[in-house]
């Protein structure tokens, strides 16, 4: 349980303050402080570690590559916004995103259902 | 696009229920679903009503119903996502359902009502001492009874600190904790209000002054043509609505009594227009006299915040055309109005009105002066 904080650092935890916005996938990534030698604090956002992929379920979604595809198609396609294509990304374990639409005719799982409704933070 | 089940558009829209602990809800009532009204207000309980269908023989009524699913105090907890961003509209509790049988097809519907989880916290009337506990001390201490609904506490110390002293006096709760709660936020001119998410399960109850401050959501535009968010938008100006409190205090050394300077009310509420509203009544504070200086100031400058806002605008947009879900709590700016009425406001509150292919919003904006302070606002 989070301590009461004094009045005057009420209104530093301000919505909005964050630098990354909603749908960014940083959002939920923790911001920390590095303090230089000479004693300049820096701001920095900490690893952010992807979320346990679902265990292999059989109704999961699937969408089957087709030639010239690239992430951010898949994006609008399945969000209705390119820049959410790190979302289809997480749920498939590659390490370069080009990777997912390289090979056409392979099949890529989507995230499970609802977007967002499991799995993603890690809960 | 006729290609997977993953959405048919940008909203996708997830329902769970449960007793204590939710999970998504079978998919036959995610069909049944007719329509969902939810209502969110800075400083008050939030409420919502869903409508469902209900077949004859369908599982609902033949199975769903019977077993306790709609009971009251059951949790339900709504998020929706726009774009892939998903954001928890609601997370509450059933207070009553209602069946309109009709003798035309397909019109019976199943009417569920309920009330966003400090319902909890109002459930039960406690007598309870606070001995040597400021106000904000004994805030978390109340709150820490519902950690198990997932709600956590954020709690700010008051702005005109009140030491205790259980030589002169202590504090009585009598009442419900929610109400208790509340009073003492009114007393100190805060909010109390729960905020559902980040996650589905987990809510903040947030005691502190309203967030008039921060990066605002993105600009509401009326009137600009093909450009234009907003349906409609109206303001009104209510001169009669900014007070001067009067409030007198009694030194019981002395029995002199003085009146307490009019407060500041900046930093509980900055500014967000140029031209302040001028304060036409004065209304005298009855009972500060006897109370702590502390306590009495707390009270003057409670009642000068709260009615500070003399301009409230309210409206309507269709989240599909702009492009975001407003969110209350937080501000948000305002174009195309014209000079007078452009700029930041405070968004009060916000009613969700969901049903298959459409999803409005109605709000209303609070502010306490005339005129954008700046000239741009966030697109």
């Amino acid at each position: 349980m989070a301590e009461p904080q004094p009045y005057e650092s009420a209104l530093d935890a301000i919505p909005g303050a964050h630098p990354y916005p909603r749908s960014s996938r940083y959002h939920d990534a923790e911001v920390g402080i590095h303090t230089q030698p000479d004693g300049t604090a820096v701001r920095y956002v900490k690893r952010r570690l992807l979320p346990p992929l679902g265990e292999a379920d059989e109704d999961i979604a699937t969408h089957t590559v087709s030639s010239g595809e690239r992430p951010d198609h898949l994006g609008q396609r399945y969000f209705g916004d390119p820049a959410a294509w790190w979302r289809i990304a997480d749920a498939n374990p590659v390490l370069d995103p080009r990777e997912l639409t390289a090979e056409p005719g392979e099949e890529i799982a989507l995230p499970d259902g609802f977007p967002g409704g499991g799995g993603r933070f890690g809960r | 696009m006729a290609d997977e089940p993953v959405g048919q558009g940008p909203i996708h829209l997830e329902l769970r229920m449960g007793p204590k602990l939710t999970r998504p809800v079978p998919p036959e009532v995610t069909e049944a679903l007719l329509s969902a009204q939810i209502t969110t207000t800075a400083g008050e309980r939030s409420g919502f009503q869903m409508a469902f269908d209900l077949t004859k023989k369908g599982a609902i009524i033949d199975r769903l119903l019977p077993e306790g699913f709609f009971d009251p105090r059951t949790r339900v907890i709504v998020t929706a996502a726009v774009k892939g961003t998903p954001i928890v509209l609601l997370d509450g509790l059933i207070v009553r359902h209602e069946i309109g049988a009709s003798n035309q097809p397909g019109q019976t519907t199943l009417t569920v009502t309920g009330e966003d989880l400090t319902l909890l916290m109002d459930l039960e009337e406690r007598t309870d001492r606070y001995p040597n506990l400021p106000p904000f001390k004994r805030v978390s201490r109340v709150l820490s009874k519902y950690t198990d609904y997932g709600i956590e506490a954020d709690v700010i110390e008051e702005k005109i600190l009140q030491p205790p002293n259980a030589q002169r006096r202590v504090d009585y709760q009598t009442g419900t904790d929610l109400q208790y709660v509340t009073d003492l936020a009114q007393a100190n001119g805060y909010v109390f209000y729960l905020i559902p998410g980040p996650v589905a399960g987990v809510s903040t109850a947030y005691w502190g002054p309203e967030k008039r401050i921060g990066t605002p959501q993105h600009a509401l535009s009326v009137n600009m043509d093909v450009n234009s968010t907003v349906d409609q938008l109206t303001f009104a100006y209510d001169g009669t609505a900014r007070e001067e409190p009067q409030a007198r205090w009694q030194d019981p050394a002395t029995r002199t009594s003085t009146l307490l300077a009019q407060p500041d009310i900046s930093p509980l509420r900055p500014p967000l227009g140029k031209r302040a509203t001028p304060a036409l009544k004065r209304k005298t504070l009855s009972g500060t006299a006897k109370k702590d200086r502390a306590q009495a100031e707390a009270e003057a400058l409670a009642r000068a915040a709260v009615s500070a806002d003399a301009i409230s605008g309210s409206g309507s947009l269709d989240v599909n055309r702009h492009g975001y879900i407003l969110q209350p709590r937080q501000l948000v700016g305002v174009r195309g109005a014209g000079r007078t009425y452009d700029g930041d406001y405070y968004v009060k509150s916000v009613t969700h009105h969901l049903r298959p292919g459409s999803f409005q919003q109605n709000f209303t904006l609070t502010r306490e002066g005339l005129i954008a302070r700046s000239d741009t606002v966030r697109p």
